[in-house]
């Protein structure tokens, strides 16, 4: 195809969209919603992923060494753990002494009742671990576990699995998103279908015209498709629009919610850094949709 | 140029179009097409232009199978013909000028092409001032006019007219078909089904008479056929 037809079937596209005010506005109003759930939903997600992330990095991995420990066992451990640090599979340890651990008892069971028969001897020494990342935690736990001067037995602690069930919901939670964007989408794809048939039926005489003067069937159809992705495409960016507006808001709101509840820990992402992957994904959602929609009309209705 | 072996149009609904025809158009003729209506005139156009096949026998116009051809070469065919309509089919929302040149615009030609030949289309039929004129704000002569600009812009081989004075008064017809043999006699074939009997007889061209489908009588400088 030349530039200059393509120009041509390019001004004849949006041409299309403007003097349809009507349904274009629908059509791109279908797309706009479609998308604005589409942001919403992965934004949630995002934000849900991210908190999960950050909670998974401020675990600590508490590993309890037996009370009889020898000091030669002892040390094989702490040669290791200093090892994996250096090797930055670890950030960072603390070890709680006997002392401490003690101390922390007293505190805790206040009552001396407890307390009676109890001395510094009784009590093991600890490590807190962080991890640099979270899921090398089974193979460094498997890996512990080995040493002789470690308490494998019930003295390995790990708040990892409670993530994990998160995790599991989150992912159910994914599948359910995606099948109600599908059903948006079809739904999308179905408006803009349509939208383009009233086109092609308010046109079938210059269509017929165009057939009669030897206008190609790539010439007929392009200015129906590219009506189709424009709706597509300016349906995206008012989308990202009023998804921007909206998210902010709920940001502000979840904010005090949170600050509220004493969840500070929990932060709602800010929009900047995700605005231009959410636009780039709104556009190639929009244009798809815009795309398949009008290129099903074009097939089925647009009969040269 | 155009030949027709034997060819046979039925239509789904059983409907006979046009019924063993077999006849020759040469290069440069002008032939009336004529016969009541149902006698399928018009099927013999639509063949030509490969708006239907024949469901028997063989056509061919300009170098192409009409019965037996891709559907991606029917544009091409089209380009060598240059169609007319009795009810015009103008873009309204073009003017007489943008309306040719959608034409030119069609077979992708270059601007500068389009800039020298859409002028002396409209040039051509006498339109020159009209051309900045939308087609509602033309009387159907001129708005022929233009369609007749459309046709001949691409300069087709072939020139179909379909009932071409079929809504213009008597003596717009005429200065139509006076267009029509000046087109003809700068080498483009020329072909109209009509009913005007008057033209029919006056222009003494060659006469295709139809019937019910069938080629009733093909003369050179014939008449229309008397109904009695």
């Amino acid at each position: 195809m030349k530039i200059r037809t393509l120009k041509l079937l390019v001004k004849e596209g949006a041409n299309n969209v403007v003097k349809n005010k009507l349904m274009s506005f629908a059509s791109t109003m279908t797309v706009v919603v479609t998308l604005f759930f589409l942001g919403i939903i992965l934004l949630i997600a995002v934000n849900i992923t991210s908190n999960i992330e950050a909670m998974k990095r401020e675990l600590r991995l508490t590993v309890f060494l037996k009370i009889d420990v020898s000091p030669f066992h002892r040390e094989e451990f702490v040669n290791f753990i200093e090892e994996k640090k250096e090797a930055g599979i670890i950030t960072d340890y603390v070890i709680i002494s006997k002392e401490q651990m003690y101390e922390d008892m007293k505190q805790i069971l206040e009552d001396e009742v407890f307390l009676k028969g109890l001395t510094v001897d009784n009590m093991a020494e600890s490590f807190e671990i962080k991890l640099a990342n979270p899921d090398d935690s089974d193979e460094l736990i498997k890996q512990i576990s080995e040493f002789r001067g470690v308490n494998s037995e019930n003295g390995i602690g790990y708040g990892k699995d409670e993530l994990n069930k998160l995790e599991a919901i989150l992912k159910v939670f994914n599948y359910i998103v995606m099948a109600v964007l599908a059903v948006l989408m079809v739904i999308s794809v179905f408006l803009i279908s349509n939208t383009i048939r009233l086109t092609v039926f308010a046109r079938r005489r210059q269509i017929e015209i165009m057939k009669y003067i030897g206008a190609l069937d790539s010439f007929i159809r392009w200015p129906f498709i590219i009506e189709g992705l424009l709706i597509g495409f300016i349906g995206a960016v008012l989308s990202f629009i009023f998804t921007s507006l909206a998210y902010s808001w709920i940001q502000n709101v979840m904010n005090v919610i949170l600050t509220n509840l004493n969840l500070a820990t929990l932060s709602i992402l800010e929009f900047s850094p995700v605005a231009l992957q959410i636009f780039v994904i709104y556009s190639i959602f929009g244009v798809i949709i815009g795309g398949i929609g009008s290129f099903l009309s074009v097939r089925k209705h647009l009969n040269v | 140029m155009i030949r027709f072996v034997d060819a046979t149009k039925v239509y789904s609904n059983g409907v006979v179009g046009l019924r063993n025809a077999t006849v020759k158009i040469e290069k440069g003729e002008f032939v009336f097409i004529i016969g009541p209506s149902g006698s399928g005139k018009s099927t013999f156009l639509k063949l030509i232009m490969h708006e239907e096949v024949p469901t028997d026998g063989e056509v061919y116009v300009n170098g192409y199978s009409v019965h037996d051809m891709p559907r991606s070469e029917v544009p091409y065919l089209r380009r060598s013909l240059g169609v007319v309509f009795q009810d015009f089919r103008l873009l309204p929302n073009k003017t007489a000028y943008d309306n040719v040149a959608f034409a030119m615009q069609i077979v992708e030609a270059t601007s500068r092409e389009i800039r020298r030949q859409v002028p002396l289309a409209l040039g051509l039929v006498g339109l020159s001032k009209k051309a900045k004129a939308y087609p509602n704000q033309l009387s159907g002569g001129e708005q022929q006019r233009v369609v007749l600009a459309r046709a001949l812009v691409n300069n087709p081989a072939v020139l179909i007219a379909d009932e071409p004075t079929g809504n213009l008064d008597p003596k717009t017809s005429w200065e139509i078909m006076n267009l029509l043999e000046e087109i003809n006699q700068r080498g483009t074939t020329v072909i109209v089904a009509t009913h005007e009997k008057s033209i029919v007889d006056a222009m003494k061209k060659r006469v295709i008479t139809l019937d019910r489908g069938d080629i009733k009588s093909d003369e050179q400088k014939g008449i229309y056929f008397n109904e009695d």
